[in-house]
């Protein structure tokens, strides 16, 4: 059993952010993730850091808390925001109306905006497309979530924290009406871990419903589906977005080598509820495309959706709803916290960690816009210069992946799993898609004995499925050809058959 | 001034070289046109006939009636695996099996693969469970781990050899030397192997490894075979090469790296193919042209978000239906509906629904083919491969 004060549930941006709060504030906790850091609607989103311009004309106050947070963040967090700055751009046939309104709020907001010709915008991102009317700078970057997520979790475990992964809770523990622990339960060997804390906090997003349940509450949802379009290459420097009121493939976010393209809002009822459909890609690319024209005809590598938790509002469209947040005390010793943005993670963790100290009675003052995050400087970032010091034994050869990072992240966590390997070191995130590499990966894992051939081949297997599950809404072109040779490999050199 | 061949084959993978041997053999000028080299230096270099049931020609009669199998019949599929050996076997590669019966070799994930015609170095690769098999892997190299086989074959052990390099192209070339193979040979001899066969991946040199393996084999008297890697795969490498030698004995000739990028038609006539080049395009007049293009891989036919194009004389394409349709939602399923997508011909391997009258087709790029479902890759082309060429000989 483990004691703490104050038992975090969820290991995406918000969760991860609260642990790093708690830690700064010398406050015992215990984060429980069902699965690897991100993996919910965090690690499914583009990547995008707001300039709050998204949100300006329609929800100014969360288009406040962006802009503020962007500035905070770029400055605690060098080496996971990249400042690409974003484009707002006008097409033939939008609104010089919503324009009018967009500066506006903006101004009010004070997101900064400079109003450029299509020529100057072109200087900016030479593929633009060259028919734009004009094109409005905003403060936008691209963050890479799964990195924030750990370099939160860093500030934790330096501290001291108890970090769980790939624990679900099963059970919320009562006493006299009161939640005093959880029961989590190991995904893969299905033993139950007791905590016991004196503040729960349910910060799973999608699934804070399912939490809130268990100890016979709830929290009142709305579930909006988004799917997104990985291209193979980056195709602009800066974020770009479509000047007109949010709708579907509005936003083309650059991210490391590739630009992450969306999109769309779907509500849906279950949290899982992932699947990306076809007609989603068809509507993402083609409106892609009508923003940078090189858009068609490029590789698509993979598509994926995650499931946003928006505060819920009567009718309406999801887009309408809110991006701000809420934190819920269901006076029964759980606080809930809802909605908002990763760009808002770190305010939201604030928050709600500023309602724990006043629960507990303590008197400490948040700190985390203050020190940059704690991790960073072991980080290389992603310039080509420094993969290529070690061309030894490369297994991935997309990302420039050796044996030597898989071996080391495989030893470090222990894991049995190919997800947070390629989570850590990129593996298998290239055009291929981890294709070539995975096989590899595993045969390593054997030889380091975090594996047995066995557990590998099961794993081999489910990879390929939900790789192949990615891949296939936007299969066509090259990526189809890679994708018929990877078959081939599997199916046909090695082997490997439908499970009867 | 340039000549005008018989018979211009574009695409140098199995159908288009096996139509070019069979051409030549026949006395005409023949040459092949490819962009570079082919899909089948990617494969196993085994000729898988048809997967489904021991013996491949009964199983060929049970395939739908539109399958490409069907238009060669069985006795030119016979005939055309027979010729494929003997051009192989004159070549220093032979090919050990026949048509009659499937073999099923080992898998560098301890799995097997049913084929037909394998390698020299592979004819060994049957085993019976039961009998010990001693692995031999190479120290770093990335595409093979024992594990994966020894944890499916309870009686089996393995060993690493370090031969200096890791890739695949690395080892194969040590394997050349002598004074390497010698060194290899006393390191397996001291390893005190128990009784029964011996495997390791197919790097056992760069030409066709079955003389490597005899000789291991008669030094340590047990049976030796090679498993077929990932790519880049040496197999695949001997095979094409084997076949290119062929064809060039027999005085074809090849244009290599050069894609088309032009066709020059007279009204139901092609005349002739333009190939991009560096610095000059080159121009090749044929009497007939042949299409072995291959599928997607190859680059033969090039998927669009919608539409299924043919990406060198732009026939009209079998599309399965729309983009939602073309691939089952469990990767492992047999078949995806996209492999039936293709061109159509007629009896005589003429596409059907095009104005052009001296163009035929053969290989991977033929509609209803279903390479991956049925187990068919190499086999059907040599077939068809071997068919057009005698159909369209006969034209010529």
């Amino acid at each position: 059993m483990i004691k703490t004060d104050v038992i975090i549930i969820g290991g995406g941006s918000t969760g991860c952010g609260i642990a790093r709060d708690l830690a700064l504030r010398d406050i015992p906790h215990c984060l429980i993730e069902k699965g690897d850091f991100a993996a919910g609607a965090t690690g499914a989103c583009h990547g995008l850091l707001h300039s709050g311009g998204r949100y300006a004309v329609n929800d100014p106050e969360a288009a406040a808390q962006c802009i503020s947070e962007n500035m905070i963040l770029r400055r605690i967090g060098v080496k996971c925001v990249e400042q690409t700055g974003g484009l707002f751009v006008r097409l033939p046939g939008d609104s010089k109306k919503f324009r009018d309104m967009f500066l506006k709020s903006c101004e009010e907001t004070g997101i900064s905006t400079e109003v450029l010709s299509p020529s100057r915008a072109l200087d900016l991102v030479p593929n633009l497309n060259p028919s734009i009317e004009e094109a409005i700078t905003v403060p936008d970057c691209s963050i890479d979530p799964f990195r924030l997520c750990m370099l939160n979790i860093t500030s934790s475990l330096r501290w001291g924290g108890e970090i769980l992964t790939h624990k679900k809770v099963v059970a919320v523990i009562r006493e006299h009406g009161r939640c005093v622990g959880v029961k989590a339960q190991d995904e893969s060997t299905g033993q139950t871990t007791e905590v016991r804390g004196r503040i729960i906090i349910n910060a799973a997003g999608a699934w804070g419903d399912k939490i809130a349940s268990l100890a016979g509450s709830s929290v009142p949802m709305t579930l909006s589906k988004g799917s997104l379009i990985i291209t193979n290459h980056r195709l602009t420097n800066m974020v770009i977005n479509r000047l007109r009121p949010s709708s579907d493939g509005d936003i083309i976010v650059p991210n490391e080598a590739v630009c992450l393209a969306g999109t769309t809002s779907i509500t849906v009822s279950d949290p899982d509820e992932n699947e990306v459909d076809p007609a989603e890609v068809d509507i993402i690319a083609t409106q892609a495309q009508q923003m940078l024209p090189d858009f068609e005809g490029t590789r698509l590598i993979r598509t994926y959706a995650g499931v946003r938790p928006l505060l819920k509002a009567d009718g309406g469209d999801d887009r309408e709803i809110s991006r701000g947040f809420r934190i819920i005390d269901h006076e029964n010793g759980m606080l809930s916290i809802m909605g908002g943005k990763l760009t808002t993670y770190r305010l939201m963790a604030e928050k709600i960690s500023d309602r724990v100290v006043e629960v507990l009675g303590l008197k400490t003052r948040c700190r985390t816009a203050e020190l940059p995050l704690e991790g960073q400087e072991e980080l290389s970032g992603y310039p080509l210069s420094r993969r290529l010091k070690s061309l030894k034994n490369i297994v991935c050869e997309c990302e420039l992946v050796t044996a030597d990072d898989v071996e080391r992240v495989a030893r470090e966590i222990g894991t049995r799993r190919i997800g947070d390997i390629q989570h850590r070191t990129r593996l298998g995130m290239g055009p291929c898609q981890g294709g070539f590499c995975t096989y590899r990966a595993l045969g390593i894992m054997q030889e380091t004995g975090e594996m047995t051939p066995e557990e590998s081949m099961h794993v081999l297997r489910e990879f390929l499925q939900r790789r192949f599950r990615g891949i296939k809404p936007a299969l066509w072109g090259d990526q189809l050809r890679e994708e018929q040779l990877v078959e081939s490999i599997y199916l046909g050199i090695l082997g490997m058959e439908q499970e009867q | 001034m340039s000549v005008t061949y018989d018979v211009v084959i574009t695409g140098g993978g199995m159908s288009g070289m096996m139509a070019a041997i069979t051409l030549a053999d026949a006395g005409r000028s023949v040459a092949v046109v490819s962009k570079g080299d082919p899909v089948c230096c990617l494969s196993t270099g085994c000729i898988d006939v048809i997967a489904d049931g021991n013996s491949p020609l009964e199983s060929i009669c049970s395939l739908p009636d539109n399958h490409p199998y069907h238009l060669a019949g069985i006795d030119v599929i016979n005939s055309s695996l027979e010729m494929f050996k003997s051009v192989m076997s004159a070549e220093g590669g032979a090919y050990a099996g026949d048509a009659r019966a499937n073999r099923r070799i080992l898998t560098p994930l301890g799995r097997h693969k049913t084929t037909c015609l394998v390698p020299g170095a592979m004819e060994f690769a049957d085993f019976h469970p039961d009998e010990y098999i001693h692995i031999i892997s190479f120290e770093g190299m990335k595409d093979f781990y024992p594990n994966y086989i020894t944890s499916n074959y309870k009686n089996s052990g393995f060993s690493i050899f370090d031969a200096g390099v890791s890739t695949t192209m690395g080892i194969a070339r040590r394997f050349e030397n002598r004074q390497f193979l010698e060194g290899f040979i006393s390191w397996l001899k001291g390893l005190d192997i128990p009784e029964g066969r011996i495997a390791m991946p197919a790097v056992l040199g760069m030409r066709f490894a079955e003389d490597v393996c005899n000789e291991i084999s008669a030094e340590l008297d047990r049976k030796v075979f090679e498993i077929p890697t990932l790519p880049p795969s040496l197999p695949g490498l001997r095979l094409f090469g084997g076949l290119k030698n062929a064809l060039l004995k027999r005085g074809g000739h090849l244009y290599w790296g050069k894609e088309i990028c032009s066709v020059e038609k007279s009204g139901s006539q092609i005349e002739a193919v333009t190939l991009a080049g560096a610095g000059r395009s080159t121009r090749v007049q044929g009497n007939v042209f042949m299409l072995a293009t291959g599928s997607f891989v190859s680059g033969g036919l090039h998927a669009s978000m919608d539409a299924v194009r043919e990406t060198v004389f732009d026939l009209p394409v079998y599309l399965p239906g729309k983009r939602e349709s073309w691939f089952n939602n469990d990767f492992f399923a047999p078949g995806h509906p996209i492999e039936k997508s293709g061109i159509c011909v007629d009896k005589s391997f003429r596409p059907v629904d095009s104005r052009i009258e001296n163009l035929f087709v053969c290989g991977s790029i033929l509609a209803f083919s279903e390479v991956m479902k049925y187990g068919c890759g190499h086999g059907m082309a040599i077939a068809t491969g071997v068919a057009a060429a005698n159909v369209c000989g006969e034209l010529v």
